[in-house]
């Protein structure tokens, strides 16, 4: 009991493995779009919208455990967030290897696009470690700097990759439409998961 | 005339009930710690053990050591201060019930020459202006040291800490509106032999937890947000500190005001955070009543009586 009362109650706990749960699937998500794309592995994809679907499941039990009364409602709108964000990513990343089986991408772009999914899938297992720290006393300041170090090297291949991309002939409008989405949702990924390590840092400090 | 001190001491403890729920239990049921209507439980279970175990100290002050009592002052004097909390209630103002049942038992034993005790009076001046003082400061210091303390703990373990904390200062509030402000209501009724000391005990917690039930809504916004905005932390030292203080003065056997306490509990936060944070204007409106609550009952009291008998 007294543990309970001093060392963090069951329905916080809870919440917090709920969210280890649900950033596992991201991490998941994000290693099989790797993977989808480096071995030009189309029959992943429907792997990564098992993992979207698993995550919602997921999500919604976080926001009922929340609802029931774990932490205090001083933190509740922040953890919240951070949920939403992190499940925005699960949707983008479904959405990255939906658009990706339309795709005929040259060797380099796929170099490119192959590189972005690992450093988001870096970002998503240093975000699940901060996450873990939580219950520690470890501090989160060092995982939040390094995934916006992440975040500018994903900028970084970003912008060389649309630039080398506006010289290349498109043949059709929808070509060029796949094409475009599929990178915007590709790099999308790793701005959530800043954003999110953003609320996570929010959350930790709050109380301190 | 034996029955008007008896319904106006329940109306006191009704109006008790609606106006400290709101100082024991209001950040927790604010920050959502306990539902309300687990908080009025507890609250009327703390207020009893209160009473039971520390109330008479400040029973006999008030109804014992301040004024030679008789049936005239008592009537009238309970009656004035009913009908004055109940319109501060009204007007969503804490008011401090000792500062008008002292003011009114002074105003009544003056009005009709009765021996009044000015060296007690002067004591009971002095604790009510310094308990929120005393607040003000233990709140801070309380605050400070949970910077340094609780700050360096795992996340998951301040969180938990300061929910325990901040239910344990809610029921020392509790406990402490048992020994205190309900001791000084039925104070003048117990010494004055118009009921026995057992069925009071048992009658006014259960009156005060009525009030809680039934009232406390309305105040409970004013304490909670209305001075500065209050984070968990916050809240726990400005009620913890309120309640330390309180609890001091009753084992004085002082008639001190929870609310006034936990008032400067609150704006002792506020003032460390940044004078910014703390709405003067609402300190303002609660220091005018400060001052107006005793001066008035005071005032009232005694115009009946010279006009009436």
């Amino acid at each position: 009991m007294l543990k309970e009362l001093f060392l963090g109650g069951k329905k916080e706990l809870e919440v917090v493995d709920k969210m280890k749960k649900h950033m596992g699937f991201l991490c998941s998500a994000c290693t099989t779009l790797k993977a989808a794309i480096e071995n030009w592995d189309k029959e992943l994809i429907s792997s990564v919208s098992d993992l979207e679907r698993e995550g919602d499941i997921v999500r919604r039990e976080i926001f009922s455990n929340i609802y029931e009364g774990a932490f205090l409602p001083f933190l509740r709108p922040n953890i919240c967030r951070f949920v939403e964000i992190v499940d925005n990513a699960l949707d983008v990343t479904k959405d990255a290897a939906i658009e990706y089986t339309d795709l005929e991408l040259d060797e380099e772009t796929k170099d490119d696009c192959a590189r972005i999914a690992d450093i988001s899938a870096k970002m998503c297992e240093m975000l699940l470690a901060a996450i873990e720290t939580l219950s520690g006393r470890a501090d989160l300041r060092e995982k939040s700097l390094a995934i916006r170090i992440y975040e500018k090297k994903v900028d970084e291949i970003e912008f060389d990759l649309l630039k080398r991309l506006r010289t290349k002939e498109i043949k059709n409008f929808w070509e060029g439409k796949a094409l475009s989405d599929f990178i915007h949702d590709l790099t999308s990924i790793s701005d959530l998961i800043e954003d999110a390590s953003d609320y996570l840092q929010i959350i930790n400090i709050s109380l301190r | 005339m034996q029955p008007i001190p008896i319904i106006a001491s329940v109306l006191i403890a009704l109006s008790v009930g609606s106006n400290d729920t709101s100082n024991a239990l209001g950040i927790c049921i604010g920050c959502r710690i306990i539902s309300f209507r687990r908080a009025v439980i507890l609250f009327g279970v703390f207020v009893l053990i209160g009473i039971l175990l520390q109330g008479r100290k400040v029973m006999k002050t008030v109804g014992k050591d301040i004024v030679e009592m008789d049936l005239r002052i008592l009537g009238i004097s309970l009656l004035v201060s009913a009908i004055l909390i109940i319109i501060s209630n009204w007007r969503r103002l804490p008011v401090s019930t000792h500062q008008v049942i002292i003011g009114s038992l002074t105003g009544s034993g003056t009005a009709l020459g009765a021996d009044v005790n000015y060296g007690s009076l002067f004591e009971i001046f002095l604790s009510w202006a310094l308990s929120p003082l005393a607040a003000f400061f233990a709140s801070i210091m309380l605050y400070r040291a949970m910077e340094k303390t609780l700050s360096k703990l795992p996340f998951l373990q301040i969180e938990r800490i300061i929910r325990v904390l901040l239910l344990a200062s809610g029921i020392i509030i509790a406990y402490t509106t048992g020994a205190n402000e309900l001791a000084t209501i039925l104070g003048p009724i117990i010494h004055a032999g118009l009921i026995d000391e057992t069925w009071a005990f048992l009658g006014g917690s259960f009156l005060v937890f009525l009030g809680a039930v039934l009232l406390s809504n309305r105040i409970i916004e004013t304490i909670g947000s209305g001075i500065t905005a209050l984070d968990p932390y916050s809240g726990f030292a400005a009620q913890f500190g309120a309640g330390c203080c309180v609890f001091l003065f009753t084992s004085l056997g002082m008639p001190i005001s929870t609310t006034y306490c936990i008032i400067g509990g609150i704006t002792g936060i506020g003032v460390l955070k940044g004078t910014g944070t703390v709405s003067v204007n609402l300190l303002k409106k609660i220091a005018l009543s400060w001052i107006l609550a005793p001066a008035l009952a005071f005032l009232t009291c005694f115009t009946i009586i010279r006009t009436l008998i």
